[in-house]
């Protein structure tokens, strides 16, 4: 297992961490940095200072009341179903590629992606939030046209790691896609 | 000729224009046909439009073309908003991520490309600018028009044109040192315009016009001169395609004189018709009263049709004089001209038309208008860009008291923004993109075959 520092595509740091299970089965993580106590500090005290100056106006002690549940249920929300701490990818060449988003409150989403519906693993380039960067997707299989693609699944939307990294992470994708296509396919998993 | 240029010469070229394919027209053709022989001759180029429909975020072309559709909102007439400074944010991420030295923005109408000269100029990027049309001086909208060229052509390193006519109609209009204007034609593509002798009809003798059917273009002469031929000649026929308002004129002449089998009018006509009218025919008439560069003749010439032109604005120096017979703009001179141009074809005189076409398709071509590019590229180079004092300084003596001030205004936030911007994602943390053209070229087909990019 090894651990490797990149920038995220908005500059912050992030991690990647490999691990080889075996020769086919590999797990990639991105793990971003967790929440700050600075940050919430600083939120919170926004929220409950200009509670504050409302409450000195309007001398109704809802609002200071009012700030405090919104700053609990913002806070719950945000761990919840905002903040992603980890995105990772498993890819285990004869099964199918297993994509897992953690949330800094525990909570796990996973999808799983069968390998016959795998056409293969690309970077590509999307306009995004005022920026042009480079993400990974998944490719899936169109049923119906072995040529035609049916579906992009966007990978570590989150994190929205930079080139170096996503090179890294295609890299060891594509050897174990590769892997897939010399051996020829067994136990009916195609 | 494709061996391109050295490496240490190669430019990286952002073509910037609201008019870009899957939008037709010819602005949209020169962009990228000159891009197609830019890339040939080995430099990097992309292309930047606004998004069309579903079609929207980077795309490939050709040889690797690389296309942004950027998410802009369409104001008029497929021209983008311009606030002057919203584009920023994208159009400098594409600037960096790309490493673009050379920003060559298209046509007047296009609000984009003015944007993107500001932001390039506010960048220290230089600067090209083609002008692909002629405007009137006196009504309010051409008013208004030439001043705003006047503030974003004041500070731009080089302006092409693509004839003498438009290069004097933009130098007076945005009030420039002609010495930065240069003159490159449009190039028309020798494979579409083919001859066909089989939809010709020898019975006869065709006379093809196809003009707008306005003043400017001699219809007047036209209605003269039709009746005049077709009493000396009994096989002649006249095609004329085109629609205008003189149109009435020829339709009361050949009402006059009984002539409804022998003067066809097709009316408006799609670009791609054009050749099968033309070749149709044996002759072409250009009754032209004043022509910038007169793109029809290069196209029946290249179709292998015997051109008859009035000798006006830069129609001479169009063709050379063995496939042009030029008079005078009069009646007489026209018909003399036709009459010698039918006497030589009944003679057999007048050379194949697969000659005339291989003889023509040797002078505009795109690889040429490329070449004569690359030299404004290699000439903007090695100029200087104007640094913010004097970018200022020019916009305040050019654009007269009030519309230079606010537009210095405008220069500095716009550079205050750039800054912000700097600030909150410094070019360090922006990826380089991987360059699909030019020295560095990752392209190859079974990349393209392996990589489907589907979005």
């Amino acid at each position: 297992m090894e651990e490797r520092r990149y920038r995220s595509a908005s500059g912050g740091p992030i991690a990647l961490r490999a691990r080889q299970h075996s020769a086919s089965c590999r797990e990639l993580a991105v793990r971003c940095p967790r929440l700050q106590l600075r940050s919430l500090s600083a939120v919170t005290s926004a929220v409950w200072l200009a509670a504050y100056g409302l409450f000195v106006l309007s001398q109704n002690s809802m609002v200071l009341s009012a700030a405090i549940f919104i700053t609990l249920i913002g806070l719950i929300i945000y761990l919840h179903f905002v903040k992603i701490d980890q995105e990772s990818l498993l890819v285990i060449g004869s099964l199918g590629i297993q994509v897992t988003s953690s949330y800094a409150s525990g909570k796990e989403s996973t999808t799983f992606i069968e390998m016959s519906r795998v056409k293969d693993v690309v970077i590509n380039e999307a306009i995004h939030m005022q920026k042009v960067i480079y993400y990974l997707c998944i490719l899936l299989q169109d049923p119906g046209d072995p040529q035609g693609v049916s579906e992009v699944v966007p990978l570590f939307q989150s994190s929205k790691p930079r080139l170096d990294c996503l090179i890294e992470v295609y890299k060891s994708c594509q050897e174990i896609l590769e892997q897939r296509k010399t051996t020829p396919p067994s136990n009916g998993i195609k | 000729m494709s061996a391109g240029v050295p490496e240490g010469c190669a430019h990286s070229v952002c073509m910037v224009s609201d008019f870009f394919y899957p939008n037709m027209g010819g602005v949209e053709s020169h962009v990228y046909q000159l891009s197609q022989c830019l890339i040939e001759r080995g430099h990097k180029v992309l292309v930047v439009t606004h998004a069309y429909g579903q079609r929207k975020g980077v795309r490939y072309l050709t040889n690797g073309l690389k296309v942004y559709y950027l998410p802009l909102k369409v104001m008029y007439n497929q021209s983008t908003a311009t606030t002057l400074f919203h584009s920023l944010p994208l159009l400098r991420y594409i600037f960096v991520r790309e490493r673009v030295t050379i920003v060559h923005a298209h046509s007047s109408f296009s609000a984009m490309a003015h944007d993107a000269l500001f932001h390039a100029k506010t960048m220290g990027l230089r600067t090209v600018f083609t002008d692909h049309s002629l405007f009137g001086f006196a009504d309010v909208s051409s008013v208004l028009t030439n001043k705003l060229l006047t503030v974003s052509l004041c500070d731009t390193n080089h302006i092409i044109c693509v004839s003498y006519t438009s290069k004097e109609n933009t130098v007076l209009r945005a009030a420039l040192d002609p010495r930065i204007v240069s003159v490159i034609p449009n190039a028309v593509d020798p494979t579409d315009f083919t001859p066909d002798m089989s939809k010709r009809d020898d019975a006869t003798i065709t006379i093809v016009v196809v003009s707008r059917l306005v003043y400017r273009k001699g219809i007047d002469l036209l209605s003269g001169i039709i009746p005049e031929l077709c009493q000396k000649y009994p096989e002649l026929h006249f095609l004329v395609g085109g629609e205008g308002p003189k149109r009435i004129i020829l339709e009361e002449v050949r009402e006059r004189y009984q002539l409804h089998d022998r003067v066809r009018l097709l009316g408006a006509l799609e670009h791609q018709d054009v050749r099968n009218v033309l070749v149709q025919g044996h002759i072409f008439l250009n009754t032209s009263l004043t022509e910038a560069f007169c793109m029809a003749i290069v196209e029946a010439a290249s179709c292998g049709l015997q051109v008859v032109s009035t000798r006006v604005g830069g129609i001479p120096e169009v063709l050379p004089e063995d496939l042009i017979i030029l008079c005078e703009p009069s009646v007489k001179s026209l018909c003399d001209g036709l009459e010698k141009a039918i006497a030589q074809l009944r003679a057999g005189t007048l050379p194949s038309p697969e000659t005339v076409h291989n003889k023509v398709k040797t002078f505009y071509t795109w690889r040429n208008i490329a070449e004569r590019t690359e030299k404004v590229y290699d000439r903007v180079a090695d100029e200087v860009v104007l640094p913010m004092d004097e970018r200022l300084n020019r916009l305040m003596s050019h654009c007269g008291p009030v519309t230079g001030y606010i537009f210095a205004l405008f220069a500095v936030l716009n550079f205050l923004f750039l800054a912000f911007l700097r600030w909150m994602t410094p070019d360090s943390v922006i990826d380089v993109a991987i360059d699909a053209t030019g020295p560095k070229s990752a392209w190859t087909k079974q990349y393209f075959l392996g990589k489907k990019r589907k979005r």
